[in-house]
């Protein structure tokens, strides 16, 4: 018979390419490799900072020279060479563009490969865009709509120039120099990234969305993400990410941090689709990530996450609810397939009262790929009243791949609640049956039952990006149609 | 001299005391496990599996590690902590030395007796050099430590069809004889066969002096064997355990170990169960009633290695004052164990604010065609449940009592012996402050 | 339209079907009793394609064209439909979202573009108001949660969306109370046509009392022992399939 069997899927699923390995050929402009205190001048000189953002990174630099590369994640893989490494690169700019139309032309058809038209974006949606290539922030849109509310939305280098006291107050509050191994690397020689302020008591009134894209082979990317949400403000912030196919690893090491003031809520989304390696596991992106967030009083922060790219994933978004009433969420949906693997989950540190959290992953695990969950949730001895819900499902697909589930739970108060579930499962062979049935051929049913899966988290989406993430979902995990 | 300086330079010493053929089999064990002691040393916090239990002020005890035995024990001393109310069999030791005056051993259909004659009768050579130290996990310090200074403990060897008429009760008391001791008893079942066994496990420390006992056992359970393992845990304040127990099974067995942890100033419970077949059973039941500041740290594994087999886990905690709680279940389905049942469930009560509990459920699937669940909570008693009561008249204290005794109730429903049920019955309502009045 | 012909199937070297020969045209409604073991429910499976069951003899064909080499969506495309008589549960994905796709799927292997959704909604509160459907269930992940009626509902209503040719409902009786059933009796008599047909297997004749049947066929040990008008069903009732052996 010519039914599509699960055999078939996984042969699609191996021979799948990845859709946006692409590489643009735009001129760069490219540090030397390797790392020393000389490149973290180099490299803060280069981007005009002031003295007190360049000792800034020589401390951090000094912080990391003396750490080791943790180990205690569940993946396995080449430790990078760091001083093989690329830590600048930009696309070379003649000057400094005041308007898209001057934009190289070539990084603009890259942007549409994407599936980021910034025309497009501009005129349909109400996205304002800021792309990071290798290591430098391209372009930003709605610069205007913006500044008329006040909300500064610009790339961090131009922060650091502009809103000097704001960067200087906040930048390495949330995650120190001294937090990781790979914060501490990112602190020395982040090169740019997005930096976002939303004033007091201001709705923003579109999606903040940054795209980040690693171009320049034999580089690492190093972004650096600053939200301040002021008293009683919004922000949505959207995040993107793709990097083209190549045959070596190439290390991306982000920090984000998140500063939600008292009342204010910050929504931060991600759509990952780095590059995961190729069916037999050569290249990919090492995409080690600290996100944090600090909530105080009143405040929300809500981590979305669809991750479905990168040959290594350890990232691990997290809440301080430092304030009274203040909430934490997480949704993740993390596919792996071929030899992916990601370790990947969040931590709820309750440090106020009546602080509440709520934990989503969802895993999907299929080919030779490793989907680890680890969390953390937290309540320290004053955290009166504290509430977590738990809930880690993972779906295997076929007896090759592994799933697994770390979470610690540390509670030192009377007053808390805690419920954490996890489950395990397979797509069963009834529902493909039911669904064959129904007219619908096995990948598709595939296809429906993960989305089915993984609805709890991509309703937490925005709408433009819910259907990017379920079509993204589609593709790592079907392979192409016919 | 620290702890481990005295035991790796007491090693000689103690194989010289020991009178042991040092060209044994045994012999040669107990030299690599000195060997792996020596290098490991006892884990620290940093050890991702001691994360959440502090070994270190135990260790700054000036232990006396073969202490002199008191021989003005009598059943008087001891009979509180015998199940009395069934036949029995018994194995006693006192301060690490075996009393026969005070057992009750058989050698008729099964060998109910000690290791230290195992290990040295040549009829029992075979037994040992299949069995003993072969799932005590290498490279596992404490339990290293354990086999290099074995000596005494349970040797219980039930040959296949063989029904154990009477429970087995294994008691180890510590009588102060020293200021400070360490004991290490080592108990070795293995069931044939289609055969049951019921075993009751016991520390008591008959003084107020402070003893660390660190116990390893190895079970092996044989196809379509039944095995049901007690462990009472209600010992005094300065009393410390290291129980490591391994449990081994073949297709068909089923294998329950429950843990009844009330006592004690530090309790830390190494248990691991291998599955070496299919169609296999494993049940895991626990409940810790902790107050002061005792700590309790449950760490499980069940390692699912073929398919078609089922583990079941169900650990309870009630903790009180400024008492701490480790849970730490590691579930692994490994590639071939398709179609296996695993579930885990963890509740917990902290009672006061300073008491902490902290758990760790994990699973570890390498298998897509399973059915796989774990459940871990965090709580305080029912509001809606207390308020009925009180409306009825139940005075606050006595309602708590009840509803706490009532949570814990469904672990204390697996216990397949009626009179031991009643005794931790018992033992949890005096933990609790519950007057049951009568007999459950 | 269907043509059974000396169908022998079976399940890991067990034989249930042993030679099953049976027409069906267009606009008739064919009953398939008999008791528990006879092999009903395989037959269903088989027509619709379960790879459960293996084929070894024998042929079954639609329109003149055996179905037997195709995939269970490929005859579901040519007009199959089976009512599950335990419709599977897919939890996250809802009603509304899974007929969507079994449409569109379908018009696609048909050359058709997909329903605009329009025309789709307007279908859907069509098909829903005929099976008295709580609109609330089609937002729902499917079948979960849903009682025993509610998912023998929700089957006939796929039945309604998709306009089968040949309809196959497998016990849709079971777990019904007789307000339930009278709504799925009425829903598939609304939805007979002169140009399909359908088959009920039941246990019992109750359900025949609504969905009146044209041919009933008696089934004992994977064949068909007996075949009659609607009578033979009452007769069974009366006296139980134990005189036919």
């Amino acid at each position: 018979m010519n039914k599509f069997t699960e055999d078939d899927l996984k042969k699609e699923l191996e021979t799948k390419e990845y859709e946006y390995g692409f590489y643009t050929d735009i001129e760069a402009d490219k540090f030397p490799v390797g790392l020393s205190e000389e490149v973290v001048i180099a490299i803060s000189k280069k981007k005009n900072e002031p003295d007190w953002m360049t000792k800034w990174r020589l401390e951090a630099f000094k912080v990391w020279s003396e750490m080791k590369e943790p180990d205690w994640a569940n993946v396995n893989y080449e430790k990078p060479k760091f001083q093989d490494i690329s830590y600048y690169s930009a696309p070379v700019q003649k000057k400094k563009l005041d308007s898209l139309d001057e934009v190289d032309p070539e990084l603009l058809k890259t942007f549409e490969k994407l599936g980021i038209s910034i025309d497009e974006q501009k005129r349909l949606s109400n996205v304002a865009v800021d792309i990071v290539i290798d290591s430098v922030s391209v372009a930003t849109t709605f610069k205007k709509t913006l500044n008329e509310r006040g909300i500064i939305f610009m790339p961090i280098s131009e922060a650091i120039q502009e809103h000097p006291e704001l960067v200087k107050k906040y930048l390495g509050t949330i995650v120190p120099t001294t937090d990781n191994f790979y914060a501490a690397l990112n602190s020395a020689v982040f090169s740019d990234g997005s930096f976002c302020y939303i004033p007091k008591g201001v709705t923003c009134p579109m999606e903040l969305s940054t795209y980040f894209r690693i171009n320049e082979g034999g580089t690492g990317q190093f972004e650096r993400t600053l939200v301040i949400a002021d008293k009683g403000s919004y922000v949505s912030y959207l995040e993107g990410c793709t990097a083209p196919a190549r045959d070596e690893n190439q290390l991306h090491a982000a920090v984000v941090e998140l500063i939600a003031l008292d009342d204010a809520e910050i929504k931060y989304s991600t759509v990952q689709n780095w590059f995961p390696g190729n069916k037999e596991g050569k290249g990919g992106i090492y995409n080690f990530v600290t996100k944090r967030g600090l909530c105080e009083k009143n405040a929300k922060i809500s981590w979305t996450q669809v991750e479905t790219g990168s040959a290594v994933t350890w990232k691990y978004p997290s809440c301080i609810l430092k304030g009274d009433n203040s909430v934490g969420e997480f949704y993740s949906i993390a596919v792996t397939n071929n030899f992916q693997q990601a370790d990947t989950g969040t931590k709820m540190i309750h440090l106020g009262n009546n602080t509440r959290s709520t934990i989503i992953s969802k895993g999907v695990s299929a080919g030779k790929s490793q989907n680890s969950y680890r969390g953390l949730v937290q309540i320290s001895p004053r955290a009166k009243n504290a509430r977590n819900f738990s809930q880690c499902d993972s779906l295997l697909m076929g007896d090759q791949c592994g799933a697994h589930t770390f979470p610690y739970i540390e509670c030192k108060n009377n007053s808390a609640q805690i419920e954490h579930e996890a489950t395990t499962s397979k797509i069963g062979e009834d529902q493909l049956f039911y669904c064959n049935q129904r007219g619908i051929d096995t990948e598709k049913a595939i296809a429906l039952i993960v989305n089915g899966f993984s609805k709890e988290v991509l309703n937490k989406l925005p709408m433009e990006f819910a259907v990017e993430a379920q079509k993204l979902l589609e593709i790592s995990l079907e392979g192409s149609v016919g | 001299m620290d702890l481990k300086e005295k035991l790796v330079s007491s090693f000689l010493a103690f194989e010289n005391k020991g009178g042991l053929d040092l060209d044994s089999n045994v012999h040669d064990i107990r030299l690599k496990a000195i060997q792996n002691f020596e290098d490991e040393g006892f884990p620290s916090k940093k050890d991702e599996e001691w994360r959440y239990t502090n070994l270190k002020p135990l260790l700054k005890h000036d232990f006396s590690l073969f202490p002199i035995t008191n021989d003005a024990v009598g059943f008087k001393n001891i009979k509180d902590y015998l199940i009395n109310e069934i036949e029995s069999y018994t194995l006693i030791f006192i301060d690490g030395v075996f009393s026969s005056f005070l057992s009750d051993t058989t050698h008729d259909e099964c060998d109910v007796c000690v290791i230290s004659s195992a290990l040295t009768r040549p009829k029992y050579k075979m037994v040992i050099d299949n069995y003993f130290n072969t799932i005590a996990k290498e490279n596992n310090s404490l339990s290293d430590l354990n086999t290099a200074f074995t000596k005494e403990g349970a040797f219980i060897n039930i040959p296949k069809n063989t029904i154990v008429p009477k429970p087995i009760q294994i008691l180890n008391f510590s009588t102060g004889s020293e200021k400070e001791v360490m004991l290490q008893p080592r108990n070795l079942v293995v069931v044939g066969e289609n055969s049951h066994v019921q075993i009751i496990e016991r520390h008591q420390n008959l003084s107020k002096n402070t003893t660390l006992t660190n116990s390893v056992t190895e079970i092996f359970v044989h196809k379509r064997a039944i095995v049901d393992y007690y462990k009472i845990q209600n010992d005094t304040e300065n009393s410390s355990l290291i129980d490591s127990t391994f449990v081994s099974q073949k297709m068909q067995s089923v294998a329950s170990v429950h843990t009844y942890s009330f006592g004690g100033k530090m309790t830390r419970n190494n248990l691991e169960f291998y599955q070496e077949g299919e169609h296999i059973t494993s049940n895991l039941n626990g409940i810790s009633i902790l107050n002061n500041k005792q700590h309790v740290d449950n760490h499980t594994l069940v390692n699912h290695k073929f398919p078609n087999c089922e583990s079941h886990e169900l650990y309870k905690g009630i903790y009180a004052d400024k008492s701490t709680g480790v849970f730490n279940g590691k579930v692994i389905v490994q590639q071939a164990a398709q179609k296996t049942n695993a579930f885990q469930q963890n509740n917990n009560i902290l009672i006061d604010n300073g008491a902490t509990i902290n758990a760790k459920p994990q699973l570890e699937i390498f298998a897509d065609d399973v059915k796989c669940s774990h459940g871990c909570t965090i709580g305080q008693l029912d509001e809606d449940a207390l308020f009925y009561m009180q409306s009825r008249g139940i005075p606050k204290n006595e309602a708590i009592a009840l509803l706490l005794y009532a949570f814990g109730n469904d672990v204390v429903e697996k216990i397949k012996i009626p009179q031991l049920k009643s005794r931790i019955s018992k033992l949890i309502a005096e933990n609790l402050g519950v007057n049951l009045g009568f007999e459950l | 339209m269907l043509e059974i012909k000396n169908l022998h199937a079976g399940i890991d070297d067990k034989n249930i079907l042993n030679g099953i020969n049976l027409s069906i045209n267009a606009g008739e409604v064919h009953a398939i009793m008999g008791p528990n073991g006879s092999g009903k429910s395989t037959l269903s499976s088989v027509i619709a394609g379960n790879e459960t069951y293996e084929v070894t003899e024998g042929d079954v064909l639609l329109d003149n064209k055996s179905l037997l080499e195709l995939a269970p969506e490929e005859r579901a495309h040519k007009g199959i439909f089976l009512s599950f008589q335990y419709p599977v549960e897919i939890p996250g994905v809802t009603t509304t979202n899974f007929i969507k796709t079994a449409i569109n799927e379908k018009r696609k292997a048909n050359g058709l573009e997909d329903l605009p959704a329009k025309d789709m909604l307007k279908l859907i509160r069509e098909k829903s108001e005929l099976l008295e459907m709580d609109r609330k269930f089609l937002s729902r992940s499917l079948n979960e949660g849903f009682s025993g009626g509610e998912k023998k509902r929700n089957e006939i209503f796929q039945m309604a969306m998709l306009e089968p040719k040949l309809a196959i409902l497998d016990e849709t009786d079971s777990g019904l109370d007789i307000d339930a059933l009278k709504v799925v009796a009425n829903g598939v008599n609304k939805l007979r046509s002169k140009d399909n047909a359908v088959v009920v297997i039941t246990h019992y004749q109750r359900l025949l009392d609504y969905i009146v049947p044209d041919f009933v066929h008696v089934l004992h040990n994977g064949k068909i022992v007996k075949s009659g008008g609607k009578e033979l069903a009452l007769e069974l009732e009366k006296k139980g399939y134990d005189w036919l052996k």
